[in-house]
């Protein structure tokens, strides 16, 4: 029970599109759910209906008891819930510090938002690249950096939408260690991956869409061994074979 | 930037200080310190527009309309009810801002290109409206601000010097106000919006409210400037005063030429190109019609190509530069250490 993040049939069609259709789901505090699904299933369209970036055609979304939908997204991240972007969308313009502080003006003044910036940027070993100009970045970086961002307006529940896309398996355990330390602290998360080796050890349950509906959910175990879900990565014939996409 | 005394600012207050005894060392009734003026003047002016069109990237070219209400306001209220051009000078700037807040809601949903027509569109509906409607704005006549000699209290002056240092004043004014978004928890916010405005969004940033609080400020600076620009030619009409090519492209030249949404561009773009264009008018416009604004612009198209970024990029390159030496240590020592 005491779902933190409540999505009730929630609906987007573009035109004549379903790229959402009715996905319901809750999120526990402290939770983290991998959504999974192959590419085009509507997973970043979710995500922007989530945070207010996207206007939903039906449906409900409630945080913490207040229904968020309908909201601008910087009512949403207000009310502590935010995204990260696919490909990095920082404020090319200016350095890493000033991209996060951005944001830490949310709930900061000025000195406040400079101190708050500093702190996620050591937590997340960016300080030594806080004067950095985003330009001169490497992906990786581009990516803590995003997600830096999006820890500085202090969500409650935090969409990563494939922050390890570009990053070594080094890299990768190292975001997961960090995300780990957030969830500990009782942040939520709502991830889109597609290194199944990091959504098998990260999530604590997957939701599955698959066009814009969603087709199973469960434990990664479980989803694992669900027929529908192979076939919607594999293809028909493909349940007898292993999953191992991505 | 914390500092001081950055090389930039005292560049910034060497030329304050040259702008400040300029009226003492040339000829007080000649016509080089009438084109100072102009050149002071347009620098607010443009500067004005950069809180806009530089931080948030909104380029507008419909200025001219914020410029007009406060020449038309503050000269109105003066010639119709004796009220002192000063504080004309800020029931103008009252009226823009309200005028921009109106005019915020519509054209704010609009991007690019559709923003700026949008403005223009709205400047050239003020400039009709000025020539129209006669019984108040005395139509395409104009309006004459009457000549009474040195009544300080009534914003007028015998000397060209006086109104010059007036215009220097506004000019200060307006680059402190400038500096103070720009550095402030609102210039970030709006160069948030001028780089990715969703990102800014999901970032908390309420984008719709940093963008209508810069364009009203923008428009009441912008009257300012009108309110100054009447008093110190003592005429105006419709078709100068809400000029497209004028004030509104000229501003927002100046700005582009000097290096959008920086401290220093307008002043060096108005630096340049009201001399330019004065130079071009006195050696070419007897020779061919046209010519001198031929010329004029065929400068402006070589300036912009050879630097878009504007005269000031060639100044924060250094800082740049520094920053990416920096920093191209540091991403070693971020991967050594790890998230």
């Amino acid at each position: 029970m005491n779902a933190l993040l409540q999505a009730d049939a929630i609906a987007v069609t573009f035109g004549g599109l379903k790229a959402v259709d009715g996905v319901s789901f809750t999120l526990k505090a402290g939770e983290i759910i991998g959504l999974i699904g192959p590419n085009g299933a509507g997973k970043t369209t979710l995500f922007n209906a989530l945070v207010g970036l996207q206007p939903l055609t039906s449906g409900k979304v409630v945080l913490d008891g207040d229904t968020v939908s309908g909201l601008k997204p910087h009512k949403v991240a207000a009310k502590g819930m935010t995204k990260t972007f696919q490909n990095a969308a920082l404020f090319p313009d200016m350095s890493v510090v000033e991209n996060v502080m951005t944001a830490a003006l949310l709930r900061h003044d000025l000195a406040g938002a400079r101190m708050r910036a500093e702190q996620v940027l050591d937590k997340l070993g960016l300080s030594p690249i806080a004067e950095a100009d985003v330009a001169d970045l490497t992906f990786p970086q581009k990516a803590l950096v995003e997600m830096a961002r999006a820890l500085a307006t202090e969500p409650r529940v935090l969409l990563l939408d494939e922050v390890m896309a570009a990053l070594t398996p080094n890299e990768m355990d190292e975001v997961m260690d960090v995300i780990r330390a957030l969830k500990a602290e009782g942040l939520s998360f709502l991830v889109v991956e597609h290194h199944m080796r990091a959504i098998m050890a990260l999530c604590d349950r997957l939701l599955v869409v698959n066009f814009g509906r969603l087709i199973a959910q469960g434990t990664p175990a479980e989803v694992a061994a669900n027929p529908a879900v192979i076939e919607a990565y594999l293809g028909h014939g493909a349940a007898g074979k292993e999953a191992a996409h991505g | 930037m914390r500092q001081l005394f950055s090389p930039g600012r005292v560049v910034l207050l060497l030329f304050f200080v040259a702008a400040a005894v300029l009226p003492l060392v040339v000829d007080p009734r000649g016509h080089l310190l009438r084109v100072a003026a102009m050149v002071l003047l347009f620098a607010a002016m443009a500067q004005s527009w950069n809180i806009v069109g530089g931080l948030a990237n909104q380029i507008s070219l419909g200025h001219a309309a914020f410029f007009g209400l406060g020449a038309y306001t503050s000269t109105l209220l003066f010639l119709k009810l004796g009220v002192s051009p000063w504080i004309g000078m800020f029931a103008g700037a009252v009226v823009a801002g309200v005028a921009a807040a109106l005019l915020s809601i519509p054209t704010f949903r609009l991007k690019g290109h559709y923003f700026a027509l949008a403005t223009l569109a709205f400047a050239e509906v003020m400039r009709v409206i000025a020539n129209s409607w006669a019984g108040l704005t005395g139509g395409p006549v104009g309006l004459s601000i009457p000549f009474m000699g040195t009544q300080p209290a009534y914003f007028a002056f015998r000397a060209v010097s006086s109104y010059y240092w007036a215009i220097l004043g506004l000019l200060v004014f307006v680059c402190i106000v400038f500096q103070l978004l720009a550095r402030g928890a609102i210039g970030y916010r709006l160069r948030a919006v001028r780089e990715n405005e969703n990102a800014a969004e999901v970032a908390g940033v309420d984008t719709f409210r940093v963008k209508l609080t810069a364009s009203i400020i923008s428009a009441g600076l912008t009257a300012m400037c009108g309110t100054v620009f009447a008093q110190f030619t003592f005429f105006f009409d419709p078709d100068s005063i809400f000029s497209l090519a004028g004030i509104s492209v000229r501003m927002a030249m100046i700005a582009i030429v000097g290096g959008l949404g920086t401290l220093g561009g307008p002043i060096i773009g108005a630096l340049f190109l009201i001399p330019l264009e004065e130079v071009a008018n006195a050696y070419l416009s007897s020779k061919a019609a046209g010519l001198s604004q031929l010329v004029f612009g065929l400068i402006l198209i070589a300036a912009i190509l050879i630097q878009p970024r504007g005269i000031m990029a060639f100044w924060p390159k250094k800082r740049r530069a520094a920053r990416a030496a920096r920093s191209s240590v540091a991403p070693a020592q971020a991967a050594a250490k790890g998230a």
